[in-house]
């Protein structure tokens, strides 16, 4: 149970790491880090949510514990996935204002003060 | 003191956020039940497959591959159209001989790696998507080391387009078998493909066929959109090299 908490826990503290650096940070480049850090926080909330005390990793044969659950390892793998699919979108948006604004610093580019 | 201004608040928001979370949290372990329970049940004798998270992302829900993949194929058509008439400057020139000759070592065990990976996808920990992004991250390397020109005099993109295309192609080709078989779409074991010995390499129906499709398509849609965005290139009067 210990692990557990420590899992769920450390999955907070990164989700609350990226939410903060999306909130403070100026620059589009750590936006989409903070972004990545999110993504990694629910991630390993999945993957804490799925495990089950003495149990092994789901590849058989199984061990005598039994296996944690096998559902959000493959969940987890579609959504990484995506991830780095948003995170190469994301990328590829900064470049194209960089070349058009010659900034990447928020409070720079025009028409978006604030 | 400007600086506590700003970030202040918004670091008491993040860990107030936190502790909302932590509060919040609900345990409900200890037992696998629902479909879990099913697939860790019957992964062997409905699948074949030893790796049951294998098993779950190309069989039970191998729909929902297809429709990541296509996820993929939206990203690197986005990102290629979007730099598709750009043309940057000759980025980088490589890095210094030993590292040039140290790369050539060590590529061809990374290849082995990467298809071991994927030939293994259904009875270790592995598959097609790991197995292909190792794939990309070897010719993200070419970049690297050899320059950034370097790739695209070896592998044309027209290359990595066909790739990624045949890889699809061959995941619905598999889907459409299953259905022709009148099993359903993706069907395995029900289409009438060998579910082998458990653990042997040759074993799992479909899910080998599936995982090298998969890792085609991802390897070379990564490589397509890394080498969009350093896109190079017709540039021979940029001045000499640098001294390395």
């Amino acid at each position: 149970m210990e692990m557990m908490f420590l899992g769920y826990g450390s999955a907070i503290a990164v989700f609350c790491i990226g939410i903060y650096t999306i909130v403070t940070k100026k620059n589009l480049f750590k936006t989409v880090v903070g972004l990545s850090l999110m993504e990694g926080g629910v991630l390993l909330f999945m993957v804490t949510s799925g495990f089950v005390p003495g149990g092994g990793a789901p590849l058989l044969p199984l061990g005598p514990g039994g296996s944690v659950n096998p559902l959000p390892h493959s969940f987890t793998l579609t959504a990484i996935v995506i991830g780095a699919s948003d995170v190469a979108l994301a990328l590829a948006f900064i470049i194209k204002i960089h070349r058009h604004y010659g900034t990447v610093d928020i409070d720079k580019i025009r028409g978006l003060r604030g | 003191m400007r600086f506590l201004r700003s970030r202040l608040p918004a670091a008491a928001l993040c860990l107030c956020l936190g502790w909302w979370l932590w509060r919040g949290l609900f345990f409900s372990c200890c037992e696998l039940d629902g479909p879990a329970a099913h697939y860790v049940a019957n992964t062997a004798s409905e699948t074949g497959a030893s790796n049951i998270v294998s098993a779950i992302l190309f069989d039970y829900r191998g729909f929902d591959t297809l429709g990541e993949a296509t996820v993929i194929y939206t990203t690197v058509c986005g990102v290629a159209l979007m730099f598709s008439r750009s043309r940057f400057r000759r980025s980088g020139w490589g890095l210094s001989f030993i590292v040039r000759r140290g790369l050539g070592l060590v590529v061809p065990f990374l290849m082995l790696y990467a298809f071991s990976i994927v030939i293994m996808g259904h009875l270790t920990p592995g598959g097609g998507f790991q197995g292909g992004a190792v794939f990309a991250t070897v010719t993200i390397l070419f970049c690297i080391v050899y320059g950034s020109s370097f790739e695209a005099s070896r592998i044309s993109p027209k290359t990595k387009e066909t790739l990624e295309s045949s890889g699809a192609l061959v995941f619905t080709l598999v889907g459409l078998f299953g259905l022709a078989q009148g099993s359903g779409f993706l069907s395995n074991i029900g289409a009438g493909f060998p579910a082998g010995s458990l653990g042997s390499l040759m074993s799992a129906g479909s899910i080998p066929l599936l995982n090298f499709a998969i890792a085609m398509k991802v390897g070379a849609g990564l490589s397509t959109l890394f080498y969009s965005m350093v896109k190079i290139l017709e540039d021979p009067v940029e001045g000499p090299p640098p001294e390395v």
